[in-house]
């Protein structure tokens, strides 16, 4: 190593005792760099199963060469994968309307308008975040199942709501927390009313919390087996990952054509991730990271 | 006069204020009927029902006995020692993670774009996760590929057809799932880092190993913390949909964890009483590790 180590070439150089240094930490640099690469191999691996399994016919899967379109082109007489989208995307957007109604308002009462024993209230419902859902699936089940909701979309959405407000509640307090007292005084003496000071002065400002929660819940929801699973009742009304889920369990289903499936269900929730990463990372270290 | 005169501003700042309760009341009561109807009527009647006899039409009362005929079942122990043996996972999805951070830390160059590739796998279903890992760890998946054209051509693993290794290929899939969000967490917490603290400590001589050892570590910690409670929370409650696409919880009950347990118990043995059982289990086991958690929020406070 220390013959290695030359002499400046230039007396004016303005770090010459860096010359030995210099030469082990780019090749460390390279290194990491190969590190890196091969995580990044490891992290894209199931990407590259889901694109090269689908890319066969059943036959060519099975016998581990040839690549066709085969498998999608008969994906939807496999998998009713346009009305399975079409419930994901129903179920998602309604449980995040109904997460933000009832959250932003009581985000700002625990935050800004708070009552007695409000405090302790707040407590329970963020101790609520805790709560698996297996851990209420028998009574939850027989419950929406007395009141005869599991026909639609209804039971679902309520559920996922429930599950969801917890954390937003949290999250939109949190944030509401940082808005002046003098600015909600003002809209009061301005005759705006407690309504219009939430909706005016206060959801504009809450934009980037509103979006936290929304790309959050649109990921957990998207995502989700257990609620789609036992709360929607008709298989007509199935999301996309009930439906794979199902026919995967099933184990008669051909595995290039659930892959390409795979592929389609994956789509918007990376797309989402890809855009919106950094409310995803707001929303993680929300209450460690102020 | 002058009590009049002091009284009167008062009132009404009062009613001011009552008003302002009262509009908090109102906000705050959706989501709180929300939460009571879906999330704590269902808790306590979880405890009623864990009394009873219950096909989900009709519940009998029959005291302990649920209780008792739940401990003296197997497979409420395998599925609680599935759950414990998964927790040696968790050193691996908190350790790979961490060293993944430091590695996109140093900033090589591309390091946005590993930092996208890394987190991409997080936006995944479970479900779809699990396919793949099913589809890994098959007789004529990946790894048994990787195992030939390493040059040992006669040796086979088929880890998810076996009792004794089908819980490992689950935990290795758990770890994998929670590498994304882990790093994420972790990154966030070395961002936050002071460049300046490193830089001294180099200054003075301080090894890399000694400034991540008494620099680094120490100021993750809390970020730490919260990705332990996360990642045991998830190992309880979120690994349902790996479960359910991977193994079915087989063979036998090797990857039956508890919150599967109450799935089985409830829908295919139609034993409602017990699986309301198993998730009073399943709430008391996260309730205490949320209660760390809570902790941790507030102590930041």
């Amino acid at each position: 190593m220390t013959t290695a180590s030359t002499p400046p070439k230039e007396p004016e150089d303005p770090r010459p005792s860096m010359g030995p240094v210099q030469r082990p930490r780019k090749l460390g640099r390279w290194m990491l760099f190969v590190v890196m690469m091969i995580v990044a191999v490891i992290m894209l691996y199931p990407f590259w199963v889901m694109i090269y399994t689908s890319l066969k016919s059943e036959a060519q899967f099975l016998a581990g060469s040839g690549f066709s379109w085969i498998s999608w082109s008969s994906l939807t007489s496999v998998i009713p994968i346009g009305q399975e989208v079409l419930s994901s995307t129903i179920v998602c957007a309604a449980s995040i309307l109904l997460i933000l109604i009832v959250g932003l308002p009581a985000g700002f009462a625990f935050s800004k308008l708070r009552f007695r024993l409000s405090t302790g209230i707040f407590l329970v419902m963020v101790s609520a975040m805790m709560v698996p859902l297996q851990a209420i699936l028998m009574t939850e089940y027989v419950n929406v199942s007395r009141l005869h909701l599991t026909g639609g979309y209804t039971a679902a959405v309520l559920v996922y709501a429930a599950l969801g407000t917890p954390f937003s509640v949290f999250l939109f307090s949190t944030y509401f927390r940082g808005v002046p007292d003098e600015l909600i005084e003002a809209g009061i003496v301005d005759g705006l009313g407690y309504v219009g000071v939430l909706w005016r002065l206060v959801v504009p400002i809450a934009l980037p919390a509103i979006a936290t929660v929304t790309v959050l819940q649109f990921i957990q929801i998207w995502d989700d087996l257990l609620v789609g699973l036992f709360f929607i009742q008709n298989t007509s009304d199935r999301p996309i990952t009930v439906g794979l889920a199902v026919l995967a369990a099933g184990r008669t289903t051909s595995i290039p054509e659930l892959m390409a499936g795979s592929i389609i269900s994956a789509l918007p929730a990376m797309l989402v991730y890809v855009g919106f990463q950094r409310y995803l990372v707001k929303g993680l270290t929300m209450g460690i990271d102020r | 006069m002058a009590t009049v005169s002091v009284n009167a501003p008062k009132a009404r700042r009062l009613t001011l204020k009552r008003r302002r309760q009262l509009a908090g009341v109102v906000f705050a009561l959706p989501a709180i009927a929300l939460v009571i109807g879906f999330i704590g009527i269902p808790i306590g009647q979880d405890v009623y029902y864990s009394f009873t006899q219950w096909d989900g039409q009709t519940a009998t009362w029959v005291g302990v006995s649920t209780w008792t005929q739940a401990f003296h079942n197997p497979n409420l122990w395998t599925a609680l020692r599935n759950n414990a043996l998964l927790l040696l996972s968790v050193p691996f999805a908190l350790g790979l993670p961490l060293c993944i951070a430091v590695l996109l830390h140093q900033r090589v160059a591309g390091w946005r774009i590993f930092r996208t590739i890394y987190f991409l796998p997080t936006a995944i279903s479970w479900v779809v996760l699990g396919l793949v890992a099913e589809r890994f760890f098959a007789f004529q998946g990946t790894l048994n590929s990787i195992i030939h054209a390493l040059g040992f051509s006669h040796f086979s693993t088929n880890l998810l057809g076996y009792q004794s290794e089908a819980l490992l290929a689950l935990g290795i899939t758990f770890i994998f799932t929670m590498i994304g969000t882990n790093t994420m967490l972790f990154l966030t917490g070395l961002a936050t880092l002071d460049p300046s603290l490193e830089e001294a400590a180099r200054i003075d001589g301080a090894g890399r190993w000694r400034i991540f050892r008494n620099i680094t570590l120490p100021h993750l910690s809390r970020f730490i913390q919260l990705a332990f409670v996360m990642t045991v929370i998830a190992l309880f409650s979120a690994l349902f949909s790996l479960i359910f696409v991977m193994t079915g919880g087989g063979p036998g009950y090797a990857t039956t964890t508890v919150e599967y347990l109450i799935y089985q118990t409830g829908f295919n043995q139609g034993d409602f009483g017990t699986a309301a059982l198993y998730g009073l289990i399943l709430f008391v086991i996260t309730g205490v590790v949320g209660i760390v958690q809570l902790r941790l929020i507030g102590s930041s406070e």
